[in-house]
């Protein structure tokens, strides 16, 4: 058998515990039928609740807004950047950019060439939404468009959103754009449908962000940057599974790993308690920013081509 | 001075304008207008028009609304402060003050609407408004302080009304205007009864306009300072703010008594003393200012953080900020201080000069505050080789402008409605004047009214007290679950030891049989599979172990199965499962190549579960729902206040019946 099966497999046996989950969490008795048939045998249609309805098959349902603004029962998603893994490629913010529909102007996942002294040395810095577990952005909204999950996901609802940017003032970490203009997003941004769980299509006049790719998530796939991630820097997974997932479909403990590792989190004196780990860049695989045949950043690439 | 003669001096405001105030009028209408053309520009291509983008997210807008609320302040402190301390001299100044106050609000409070990326969805705030955010403090404050200030500057006018009503039936002005003024007036009349009631209904309004207006800039400044931004989250901000904002609108209110005095020829009531008492006030408030400011840049200096430090850097350097700050600090600061320090050299003209230098000064200052900080982020824009520049564009210019002429052309146009000096005090202290030169005078009723004030301060300041300590008690008992699963490893070791083994159907052409479970030898939680053929165990084949997770499945590690054909792994402990304890594990045969399969899987209970997420959404800061400690105080202050105004109402409603009896 091919290993790709043999996860597919592993995909379809997770998706059965999600669906037993959920179930438990709401109360509902086909939950023990569809758990009790085995994993093996699981089918996305064993329990009504939101694993249908976020089963992408053409056009894909969208999650109710109670859905939304609760997330996925059971789970606290994370996500591991290993500093020592990252060449720069810029490929996630590349395929990010991509499956968003994201115009020009932002990154939901940003690249930086980071080098805490001229003593030190450079390293590349990939910086997605840190879904903080003590938002500062979730805290000053006025509206509550911007929002906390229970699963861990900040999102925000473009429907609410009265675009003060209070939120982007408050993000230490500046992962959050404004739509500055009236959106220009392509024709299947448009035929998909708003959900915040997306993001898209956009309205003038109020912020987005790096969402986690929350649907993915929701379909047991991983983020488009970590599937898109060739170096394997990027990690992710569900806390409460203790297990993170690559590009390459290894899978560890996360707990173990941060432990090996060494893992932190960026600013963890500002005690927003973000969901992103990151790992030093110890031992680092390919060069470092400025050393020979380094990669140049996404924004510098950009601006070159222009 | 005699009363007919102030009468006439002070209505003469009122006379129908020359041609040069027409085009004055007609000067603010046009520029006016033209911002209502940018903001029509703005509306239809978005705040892309704007030079603000995703790093300076605030820039030109948010600087005109600390300006305004600012500039409001002026009200405050010239009116209620010299009224509950009984400074006489306050008499001509105080209704250009709470005229400035009412209008400074308006604007101030527009510019944050011209600002919203959805202005469409303002009545979001009261549809899904959260009072754990700044800006719903804003909102209830100012809202509040706006309510607050057009009463006070109504009461104040309101022994005006009748004399205002004659005035316009003799110069045969519109009936339409006559029937204004006489509603106004409520039927005031010059009797003890009705002298009684307004002033209880203004010793009530001036005292509770104070901790109302310092609220507000309070609340500004934590629109800042709640964020975790260099240069903004400081403690001392909100005194930092009130009393720039009270240091502005007392240059405001010399700046607009100079103009008046100039357009309406009031040199007789707005006499130099006006001015020289205010320029004490001023240097003391330019002093003051000096200080926070020093304290503000000197303990961040020192401490160097290096964050602060990169602040710091732009802000000294020699870059348009640099330049920006140094003009400031010397024109809008040391400038006017020197010019206001020595009693010798203070004239009306310095005086004048210094208030404009500070009106100047304290804009740019509040942009200094905005734009610099938001240019300095912790992760630096330029590792990613961004260069987060602002410069206002025309459209934010034009705006801008045009909030400076709607400020100017609403206080014209209240000038013209109303005597931009209050008559019946003007008149009081002229009676005073001649009364003193009697005998002296004894304990007024606003002695009687200051007693009133120490007891509602002091509770004002307790509520604020609970209200800021209150937010952090209760977000730090709530924070939102995280378990770290894998941290409680072994604390289920033996409760399920040896759990059934569920075995699938084995596709028809394997002839290999797995059977996996979980045991515990010499102490040591196993998986343990047995590997057989036809019934016979298999020896030296080997075994991989593995376990599902939602995005891979997780190796657990190889073994070579012994004579008995069992293979073993260590479990992995404290490795949680679903939420009844399930983990899915799966054995595949590596070799021999004969025996290699499809995976066995095999779901072993006993496992750790993860803690279930809370039924409800807690009360904390960043959820849904805000603190009950939080809504009690805002829903505490605001009974405070409130019903203090309602008390005043009550007074006007008393004075309107006692027209009734009478």
């Amino acid at each position: 058998m091919e290993r790709r099966d043999f996860l597919r497999t592993g995909f379809v046996a997770a998706g059965g515990v999600a669906v037993g989950a959920a179930g438990v969490s709401q109360g509902a008795d086909a939950s023990s039928a569809a758990a009790g048939q085995g994993v093996a045998t699981l089918s996305l249609t064993a329990d009504g609740g939101l694993v249908v309805s976020s089963v992408r098959a053409g056009g894909s349902a969208k999650p109710t807004s109670v859905e939304v603004r609760r997330g996925v029962p059971g789970r606290r998603w994370v996500m591991v950047i290993d500093l020592a893994a990252c060449d720069g490629c810029g490929k996630c913010t590349d395929v990010c950019a991509k499956s968003h529909f994201i115009p020009g102007d932002r990154e939901f996942i940003r690249l930086f060439n980071m080098q805490e002294s001229t003593d030190t040395a450079p390293y590349w810095f990939p910086r997605p939404c840190f879904h903080c577990d003590n938002p500062p952005c979730t805290r000053v909204c006025p509206v509550g468009a911007t929002f906390k999950r229970q699963d861990g996901i900040v999102l925000i609802d473009n429907e609410r959103c009265i675009g003060c940017r209070f939120c982007m003032a408050a993000c230490p970490y500046s992962a959050r754009s404004f739509n500055w203009s009236p959106p220009a997003d392509p024709a299947p941004a448009v035929a998909r449908g708003y959900s915040p769980e997306w993001g898209y299509p956009r309205r003038v006049g109020t912020v987005e962000k790096c969402d986690f790719c929350a649907d993915m998530a929701r379909e047991g796939k991983l983020p488009h940057c970590v599937s898109g991630c060739a170096m394997t820097a990027l990690w992710f997974g569900d806390e409460n599974e203790d297990a993170v997932t690559n590009s390459k479909g290894d899978t560890v403990r996360l707990s173990k790993f941060l432990r090996d590792r060494a893992g932190f989190r960026y600013m963890e004196e500002l005690g927003t308690k973000p969901r992103v780990y990151y790992l030093p860049a110890a031992n680092r695989r390919s060069a470092a920013p400025g050393e020979p045949g380094a990669n140049v950043s996404n924004s510098q690439r950009r601006r070159e081509q222009r | 001075m005699k009363r007919s003669a102030i009468e006439r001096d002070l209505l003469a405001t009122l006379d129908p304008m020359v041609r040069r105030g027409r085009l004055w009028i007609g000067g603010l209408l046009a520029v006016c207008a033209m911002a209502c053309v940018a903001w029509t520009v703005q509306l239809v291509y978005g705040l892309r028009v704007t030079d603000m983008r995703n790093y300076v997210s605030w820039g030109m807008y948010m600087t005109n609304f600390v300006f305004f609320i600012g500039i409001s302040h002026a009200g405050t402190l010239i009116s209620a402060i010299l009224r509950v301390t009984d400074a006489g001299w306050r008499r001509p100044i105080t209704r250009m003050a709470e005229a400035i106050t009412v209008i400074a609000l308006v604007i101030g409070a527009s510019m944050v609407m011209i600002d919203m990326g959805r202005p469409d969805r303002l009545l979001n705030l009261l549809i899904h408004g959260r009072f754990q955010s700044p800006i719903l403090w804003d909102l209830v404050s100012v809202t509040t302080y706006l309510s607050g200030s057009f009463l006070y500057l109504y009461v104040a006018m309101i022994p005006d009304m009748p004399m205002l009503a004659t005035h316009a039936r003799e110069r045969g002005r519109s009936p339409r205007l006559v029937r204004f003024y006489e509603m106004l007036s409520l039927g005031y009349r010059e009797s003890p009864q009705h002298r009684r009631l307004l002033a209880r209904a203004l010793g009530a309004m001036a005292v509770i306009i104070i901790p109302v207006a310092i609220s507000v800039h309070t609340v500004v400044s934590w629109v800042f300072g709640m964020t975790l931004r260099p240069g903004w989250h400081s403690t001392i901000f909100g005194p930092y703010f009130v009393i720039g904002a009270i240091f502005s609108g007392t240059a405001a209110i010399i700046t607009a008594m100079f103009l008046f005095r100039r357009a309406y020829h009031l040199e007789r009531y707005l006499r130099p003393e006006h001015f020289h008492k205010l320029a004490k006030i001023l240097l003391a408030l330019s002093l003051l200012y000096a200080y926070f400011a020093l304290s503000e840049y000197l303990t961040t200096w020192y401490g160097g953080v290096a964050t602060d430090w990169r602040l710091l850097e732009l802000l000294a350097g020699t870059g348009p900020v640099g330049a920006a700050f140094w003009l400031w600090a010397v024109f809008g600061l040391f400038v006017p201080i020197g010019l206001l320090l020595f009693p010798s050299h203070r004239s009306m003209g310095s005086i004048v000069t210094a208030s404009v230098l500070i009106n100047i000064g304290m804009w740019v200052k509040r942009y200094l505050i905005i734009v610099p900080t938001l240019q300095t982020t912790f992760i630096p824009a330029e590792a990613a080789g961004i260069n987060p520049h602002y410069f206002p564009s025309l459209v934010e210019c034009m705006i801008t402008a045009g909030a400076v002429a709607a400020f100017l052309l609403f206080f014209t146009l209240f000038s013209r409605l109303f005597p931009i000096l209050s008559v019946w005090e003007t008149v009081e202290d002229a009676e005073d004047a001649a009364r003193v030169a009697v005998r002296a005078p004894g304990p007024t009723p606003a002695g009687k009214r200051v007693r009133a004030v120490p007891a509602v301060t002091v509770a004002l300041l307790i509520v604020a007290g609970a209200l800021v300590l209150a937010p952090w008690t209760a977000a730090s008992a709530q924070t939102l679950s995280g378990v770290p699963a894998g941290a409680h490893a072994g604390a289920h070791a033996g409760a399920h030891a040896a759990a059934p083994a569920a075995v699938p159907t084995v596709p028809a052409t394997s002839i290999a049989h797995i059977e996996l479970e979980r045991t515990s030898e010499d102490g040591q939680e196993m998986l343990v599979a047995t590997v057989t053929v036809n019934g016979q165990p298999v020896a030296g084949a080997t075994v991989a172990f593995s376990v599902a997770r939602s995005f891979g499945i997780m190796a657990l590690g190889e073994d070579q199965t012994l004579a008995d054909g069992t293979a073993a792994v260590p479990y992995p402990e404290g490795l949680p499962g679903n939420a009844r304890g399930d983990l899915d594990f799966s054995v595949t045969m590596l070799s021999p190549p004969a025996l290699v399969t499809a995976p066995v899987q095999v779901t072993i209970g006993g496992a750790e579960r993860p803690l279930a997420a809370p039924a409800e959404v807690p009360r904390a800061l960043w959820s849904s729902r805000a603190p009950l400690a939080i809504v009690g105080t805002i829903a505490f202050l605001l009974l405070c206040v409130w019903a203090t105004y309602g008390f005043v109402v009550v007074q006007l409603t008393a004075m309107y019946h006692l027209n009734g009896e009478g």
